[in-house]
C-alpha cells in the first residue's frame, strides 16, 4: 500500500473539517475525490502535504509504512509526495528553474544522489516544459511571477513531471483551464502513471476524468467519504449532482 | 498644556554644544593667526551665520518629527573635538570593480596626492581646504542655502565646521566610476568629522560615484558627513554610499540633491555597518523633466538602529521620482524608514512613487516605515504603498513542499526580498561587493550565497 488514512481528522483555525476520513491508494492507481465546496478535499490535499496550522486531531497516515504525519512537509517531499496547489503562490526574486533545481537536488540528497548536472539539468527541463507547451521566458521569470492562472497549473505539473514523486496530489489543477490548456495538463499527468506511481486527482469536475481515466473515485462532504466507486460514479454525479449523494447517505 | 518651546537646546545638550562651540573659536583663532581676515568672505560670513543657527536650535530631539523614532540623547552630553587628521594606510575596499581612480578621505581629510593627475577635461578635482583659500566665492555659491530644518541640523553643523573635503566638478562623460574612500579613524572615543563632498555636474555630463564609508582601527570619530549633488541640464548621475562601518560607529550623513532640467539621478543608501546611521537625503527637482530614483537598501543587525529620511521635493512641472525602500531587521535592531514626497504648486505633471517594505526577521526587531504625501499642485500621480511583516508563511509552506529545507527556503526569500534594489545597480561589480557584505549579516549567510 502506498497511503493508507486510518480515520483522519483535521482542525483548520479551530474548525473541525476533516472528520474521519478513510482511504487506501495502492501503486499504479489513480483516484479522484470529488465533492462540492467546503467539503474538505483542499483541507485533505494540505494536511498530506504537511501544512503546519492545519492541526491533525486523529486518525493516522502511511505512505509506504512510514507515519507521514511524524514528517516535517519537507522530508514528505523528499520522501515523494507531491502537491499540486490549487492556487500556486507567486514568489517574485526567486527565480523558478531555481526553484526547480534545489527541489530535484534535495530530493536527490535525500536519497544518497550527487545533485543534478547544470547541463542535464537543462536539458531535462527544456524537454518537460516542450511537453507542456510553455514557453521558455518560464526558465528566467519568478517562481509564479506574472504567470496567468493555467500558466500557474501547467508550473505545477512540470515541476510533478521534474520530481517524479511517487504519489502526486492535484488540488484542481484543472480549474480555470480552457480545453486546450486541460488536454495538455492531463497529458503531462498521464506522462507519469506508471505501475510504481499513484495519482491523487481533486476535482470539481468530472471533465478531467475524460482526460485522466480514473480507478477509484470518492465523493467527499462535510470532512467524510461517503461513497466510492469506479469511473461511473463521476458520471452520475454530473447528471444527478452532490446532493444525490448526500441525500442517499441520509435515506 | 503650553507646548515645548521649539528649537530650545536643552540642559542635557549643553556638553555637545559647548565643545562644537570650542571646534568654531578654535578655527577662528586659527585663522586669525594665519592673518586671514574673515572680512568680506562671503564663506566665511555664511559659515559664522550656519554656527549661529546652529547653537541657537540646538540638536535635533525625539520632540522634532523627524527625529521621532532616533534618540540622541546619550550624544548630546557627550563632548566632543576634532577627529585626527591623519594620513592612514586605506581600509580594504571592497572590489569595486573598474574605477577611474579612489580618492582616499580620512576623517573627512581629502589625502595626498593631489588630483592633479585625475584631471582632465572630463573632471576636476580639488579639495576644499584649498578651494576654499583660493576661491572662498566659489565654495559659498556651491553650498545650499542654509536651513533651520531640523532635518538639516547637522548639515548646518558640518557647513559651519568643516575644514577639508572634495570638490569634483563633473564636465563630461566619465567612463567608470569614481570611488571616495572614506576612512572612519579615531585614538579614543569622542572624535568629530565634518567631511564634505560637492559633487557640481555640468550640463549634459554623466557619472557614477561611489562613496565607501569603512573604518580603521577600534575607535571611530562621529561622522557628520555631507554631500551634494548638483545636477547641471540633462547630467546623469548615479551615486551610492555604502555605510559599511564597524559596529561602533555613529554616523549622520546628510545627502543634498538639486537638480536641473532633465537631468537624471538614480541614488543608492545602503547602510549595512555601524551602530546608528542616520542617512537623510533631501532632493529638490527644481526644473522640468527632473527624474529622481532612489533605492535604499537598510540592514538592521544586532544591535544597529538605522533611521533613513528621504525629502522629494517637486518643484517643476513634469518631474519623476520613484523611492525603493527595503528594510531588514534581524536581532534587537531598530530600522525607520520615512519617506516624504512634495509636490509644490505649480509642479503640475508630477510623479512619484513610494514603495516601503519591511522585513522583520527577529520578535525583538522593530522597523518603523512611514511614507507621507504633500501635494499642493494638480495633475499629479502619486502612488506609495508601505508594508512590514514576516516571511511569507505561504511562500515558505509551497518551497517546504517541493522539498527544500526551512533555512534554505528562508534564505531564498530574504535574498527575494531584497532583489527590487540589488537589481537596480548598473555596477555589477559593486553589485556583488555590496551583496558579500549584505549576506553576512543574513541568517543562513552560507546558504545564501549559493544562489548568487
Amino acid at each position: 500500500m502506498l497511503l493508507k488514512i486510518s480515520g483522519l481528522s483535521a482542525r483548520v483555525a479551530g474548525k473541525e473539517i476533516l472528520k474521519g476520513i478513510n482511504l487506501e491508494v495502492k501503486a499504479g492507481e489513480v483516484h479522484a475525490i470529488m465533492g462540492p465546496n467546503g467539503s474538505g478535499k483542499s483541507t485533505l490535499a494540505q494536511v498530506l502535504a504537511g501544512r503546519e496550522d492545519y492541526e491533525v486531531t486523529g486518525g493516522s497516515v502511511t505512505f509506504e509504512g512510514r507515519d507521514l504525519l511524524a514528517l516535517p512537509a519537507e522530508e514528505r517531499a523528499r520522501a515523494g509526495l507531491f502537491l499540486g496547489f490549487q492556487y500556486p503562490v507567486e514568489i517574485p526574486g526567486v527565480n523558478n528553474v531555481y526553484l526547480l533545481k534545489a527541489a530535484l537536488n534535495a530530493k536527490r540528497k535525500a536519497a544518497g544522489e550527487p545533485e543534478v548536472d547544470a547541463y542535464e539539468f537543462l536539458a531535462l527541463i527544456k524537454q518537460k516544459m516542450k511537453l507542456m507547451q510553455m514557453s521558455e521566458t518560464f526558465l528566467t521569470r519568478g517562481v509564479n511571477e506574472g504567470f496567468s492562472g493555467g500558466e500557474k497549473k501547467r508550473n505545477e505539473v512540470l515541476q510533478m513531471l521534474v520530481l517524479e514523486p511517487k504519489l502526486a496530489i492535484l488540488d484542481e489543477t484543472d480549474s480555470g483551464l480552457d480545453i486546450d490548456a486541460l488536454k495538455v495538463v492531463s497529458m503531462g499527468v498521464n506522462s507519469l502513471r506508471d505501475p510504481k506511481r499513484a495519482v491523487v486527482l481533486v476535482t470539481h469536475y468530472q471533465r478531467l476524468l475524460d482526460y485522466i481515466v480514473p480507478d477509484q473515485v470518492h465523493v467527499l462532504s462535510a470532512g467524510r467519504i461517503l461513497k466510492s466507486g469506479d469511473r461511473s460514479l463521476a458520471l452520475e454525479l454530473e447528471r444527478r449532482g452532490y446532493d444525490w449523494v448526500v441525500e442517499s447517505q441520509v435515506a | 498644556m503650553i507646548a515645548p518651546q521649539p528649537h530650545a537646546p536643552s540642559a542635557v545638550q549643553q556638553a555637545a554644544l559647548r565643545s562644537f562651540e570650542a571646534q568654531w573659536l578654535e578655527r577662528q583663532s586659527a585663522s586669525k593667526r594665519l592673518d586671514r581676515s574673515p572680512a568680506g568672505d562671503p564663506l566665511s560670513a555664511l559659515r559664522e551665520e550656519a554656527m549661529a543657527r546652529f547653537l541657537r536650535l540646538g540638536l535635533p530631539t525625539t520632540r522634532d518629527e523627524s527625529w521621532r523614532y532616533t534618540n540622541l540623547r546619550r550624544l548630546s552630553a557627550q563632548s566632543f573635538i576634532d577627529a585626527p587628521k591623519e594620513s592612514v594606510a586605506a581600509a580594504g575596499s571592497w572590489d569595486l570593480g573598474e574605477r577611474l581612480a579612489t580618492v582616499h578621505m580620512v576623517n573627512g581629510f581629502a589625502m595626498p596626492p593631489t588630483f592633479a593627475r585625475l584631471n582632465s577635461n572630463d573632471i576636476l578635482i580639488n579639495n576644499l581646504r584649498d578651494l576654499s583659500r583660493i576661491d572662498p566665492d566659489l565654495v559659498a555659491r556651491l553650498l545650499p542655502p542654509l536651513s533651520d530644518a531640523e532635518g538639516a541640523r547637522f548639515a548646518l553643523l558640518n557647513t559651519a565646521l568643516f575644514t577639508d573635503g572634495l570638490y569634483i566638478k563633473v564636465c563630461g562623460k566619465l567612463a567608470a566610476p569614481l570611488v571616495i574612500l572614506h576612512t572612519a579613524t579615531a585614538q579614543d572615543p569622542g572624535a568629530i568629522a565634518y567631511p564634505r563632498v560637492i559633487v557640481d555636474a555640468a550640463p549634459g555630463s554623466k557619472a557614477t560615484i561611489i562613496e565607501h564609508h569603512v573604518q580603521r582601527g577600534e575607535w571611530t570619530p562621529l561622522c557628520n558627513s555631507v554631500t551634494q549633488l548638483a545636477l547641471g541640464q540633462d547630467a546623469e548621475i548615479e551615486h551610492y554610499r555604502i555605510f559599511a562601518t564597524g559596529s561602533g560607529c555613529t554616523h549622520i550623513d546628510s545627502l543634498d540633491v538639486r537638480q536641473q532640467r532633465a537631468s537624471r539621478c538614480r541614488q543608492f543608501t545602503i547602510a549595512l555597518g555601524g551602530v546608528l546611521v542616520r542617512a537623510s537625503l533631501d532632493a529638490h527637482l527644481n526644473e522640468p523633466g527632473a527624474c529622481l530614483e532612489s533605492f535604499s537598501l537598510l540592514v538592521g543587525h544586532e544591535e544597529r538602529h538605522v533611521d533613513c529620511v528621504n525629502v522629494v521635493t517637486h518643484r517643476a512641472a513634469n518631474t519623476r521620482s520613484r523611492q525603493t525602500a527595503r528594510a531588514i531587521a534581524s536581532g534587537a535592531s531598530r530600522v525607520i524608514v520615512n519617506s516624504k514626497v512634495v509636490v509644490e504648486a505649480g509642479a503640475v505633471q508630477a510623479e512619484s512613487q513610494q514603495s516601503c517594505r519591511g522585513l522583520l526577521l527577529s520578535d525583538s526587531a522593530e522597523i518603523d516605515s512611514r511614507p507621507q504625501l504633500e501635494i499642493h499642485a494638480d495633475e499629479v500621480k502619486c502612488a506609495h504603498g508601505a508594508t512590514t511583516g514576516r516571511l511569507d508563511p505561504e511562500m515558505l509552506f509551497y518551497m517546504l513542499s517541493r522539498g527544500l529545507d526551512r533555512g534554505t527556503a528562508q534564505s531564498l526569500l530574504v535574498y527575494a526580498f531584497l532583489a527590487d534594489v540589488l537589481t537596480g545597480m548598473s555596477l555589477s561589480a559593486a553589485r556583488a561587493s555590496i551583496e558579500d557584505s549584505l549576506i553576512a549579516q543574513l541568517p543562513d549567510s552560507q546558504l545564501l550565497r549559493r544562489f548568487r
